[in-house]
């Protein structure tokens, strides 16, 4: 299972640094970034955060539905480019939107593909071949630069999740989201998609409340129940260290040898 | 940020690049950098110079970073007030809007908006980012009130119209000889109750030697051809098909670019200040500069022609 931390309330680029620097000094997978009041783009502090720590993946929960989503993709696929490949992008509606989600997560992927293209969805043509424009007009699209990962992961959030799902998406699910109940729904996407489900991120937003051993035991919940693969923890960088000594390792194997948790137990320090 | 077919180069190097040419600009004490924006274009084009300019700005500390310019009606108004807000903050308050229109007809297809709207697109667009940074869809305020610092780009009439009228700066092109800069600012600071700064492009190159700036010369018209002859509309027609048109802009390019020893460098860039320009914009980064190039052409700017230019008080940028 791979591990994101969620800072709370970043509020400038001293804020996002310290994070970025803790779950790399931690060896955690990565940090989620959602819209602050401060930083109402995500993908813009995903920039300057990719600029100053290194390695560690950066995930922006972006809304989709209401701006182009060419606009979207194009901003991803830099801040992709500038990053050296460790964006997830993840698509959350805008307010109202809700309908769109699947159609813009569609053209951003179209978008993001290195092919020049055509787009024909409900809300959006692409190119719009418009009769006013009319000098070097192109018959496909194409928005360049691409981004360095070949096929850039893309996560559906809140009401965007189900229409992740059908395209074998990622999806993030709340933290209070019943692991039960979203197991069942993705068994059932699974099962309309076949092998195309195959190694889409199920991952879960978790409380964290200074408690490892709790957070295990979610994590263990959600993997048995749901086949969670990913964790975005709310928790400040002072407690990247922490997760990644106690809960990381008894989340990624199956299971551990008897006694191994207890020698650890014994001999980490708190 | 392109890749072009005279200079390839690896992307994510490209934005490696910019964020330590950035600091180096820093440390040589000039006051901002410059991106333009293009999109949908085979070399990758930066479409997307927020999210560039913030990956710079964490790594510098004092320089500021602006757009010369943004093609602010192919954006979304709400999200870009949004993602100049980040940059704002992140930055500290270092972040300047440059406005201008796009002249692409592809561009504008791509995004289903058309490109005869433009001009009702940009002052609706200009509108609707001031109210975001007014708080008035919730954000919090910018570092910077009420919003970062606009600038206007263009020289048709409509744009100092529209920088007058709204107490913007304005950001000339870099084709303009000084008699016309003098006519257009007059224009501007007779029209604006409350003028903003008025500042002007200028493609510049720092070369003592004669065969050494000619070849400098050179390349820029190639530099300028491919652009214009894939581009421009000249008298209807798309740029190849009007060589004796491209021809005559590019002549004009030739004639407005400042090359030569830093002595004469400074000279031109006078006139311009003369002129009525307050801000200079100076263009020495082209795809086929490299790098070494660009931090000596830096250099010799910063070293050799900043203390040459007066007024005193003019930053060059």
């Amino acid at each position: 299972m791979r591990l994101l931390l969620e800072p709370p309330g970043a509020a400038g680029l001293d804020d996002l640094v310290a994070a970025g620097d803790a779950v790399l000094a931690a060896g955690l997978d990565g940090v989620l970034l959602a819209a602050s009041p401060e930083l109402p783009a995500p993908l813009v502090a995903a920039a300057a955060l990719a600029a100053r720590v290194p390695s560690i993946r950066i995930a922006a929960e972006v809304e989709v539905g209401e701006a182009h989503p060419l606009e979207v993709a194009e901003e991803a696929a830099v801040v992709d480019v500038a990053s050296g490949g460790r964006l997830i992008l993840v698509a959350a509606p805008a307010p109202g939107r809700e309908d769109r989600a699947g159609e813009a997560m569609d053209l951003i992927r179209t978008a993001l593909a290195p092919a020049p293209f055509r787009f024909d969805g409900p809300t959006w043509r692409v190119p719009a071949a418009l009769p006013q424009n009319v000098h070097n007009v192109e018959e496909r699209a194409r928005v360049t630069p691409s981004p360095v990962q070949p096929r850039l992961e893309v996560w559906g959030a809140g009401a965007a999740r189900e229409a992740a799902l059908t395209r074998g998406l990622g999806v993030l699910a709340g933290a209070g989201d019943d692991p039960a109940a979203l197991g069942a729904a993705w068994e059932a996407a699974a099962a309309a998609l076949g092998p195309a489900a195959i190694g889409a991120a199920r991952a879960r937003r978790e409380p964290y409340d200074g408690d490892p051993a709790a957070l295990v035991a979610r994590l263990r919940a959600g993997r048995a129940a749901f086949g969670q693969s990913w964790a975005v923890v709310a928790a400040p960088p002072a407690a990247a260290m922490a997760i990644s000594r106690r809960a990381r390792p008894r989340v990624q194997t199956d299971s551990l040898p008897d006694g191994l948790e207890a020698h650890w137990d014994a001999t980490l320090s708190p | 940020m392109q890749s072009t077919a005279a200079a390839p180069a690896d992307p994510t190097a490209l934005y490696e690049r910019f964020a330590e040419d950035a600091a180096l600009a820093e440390r040589l004490g000039f006051a901002s950098v410059w991106s333009a924006e293009h999109r949908a274009w085979y070399d990758g084009w930066c479409p997307a110079l927020v999210h560039a300019q913030a990956f710079a700005a964490a790594r510098t500390e004092r320089v500021r970073f602006g757009h010369a310019i943004m093609l602010v009606p192919q954006h979304d108004p709400v999200r870009l007030a949004r993602a100049l807000a980040t940059l704002d903050r992140l930055s500290g308050g270092r972040v300047d809007l440059g406005a201008g229109l796009g002249h692409r007809d592809a561009e504008f297809d791509m995004l289903g908006l058309r490109r005869d709207r433009r001009g009702r697109l940009m002052d609706a667009a200009l509108d609707a980012i001031a109210a975001v940074w007014a708080g008035e869809r919730g954000d919090a305020p910018p570092v910077q009130r009420p919003g970062p610092p606009v600038w206007i780009g263009g020289m048709a009439p409509q744009a100092i119209a529209r920088a007058a009228s709204r107490g913007h700066g304005l950001m000339l092109p870099q084709t303009l000889r000084p008699k016309e800069l003098r006519a257009i600012i007059g224009d501007y600071r007779a029209q604006a109750a409350s003028p903003g700064t008025v500042g002007a492009l200028r493609d510049v190159w720092v070369e003592p030697d004669d065969a050494r700036a000619a070849a400098f010369r050179r390349k820029v018209d190639a530099h300028f051809r491919e652009e214009a002859g894939s581009w421009w509309v000249l008298k209807g027609q798309v740029g190849f098909s009007q060589p004796e048109q491209m021809d005559r802009q590019l002549a004009r390019i030739y004639d407005t670019e400042v090359v030569g020893g830093p002595a004469q460098v400074a000279e031109e860039l006078n006139e311009l200040y003369a002129a009525g320009v307050e801000f200079l914009v100076l263009r020495a980064n082209f795809d086929f500069v490299g790098r070494s190039e660009l931090r000596e052409q830096l250099a010799a700017l910063a070293e050799e022609v900043a203390p040459r230019l007066e007024p005193a008080a003019a930053r060059a940028a």
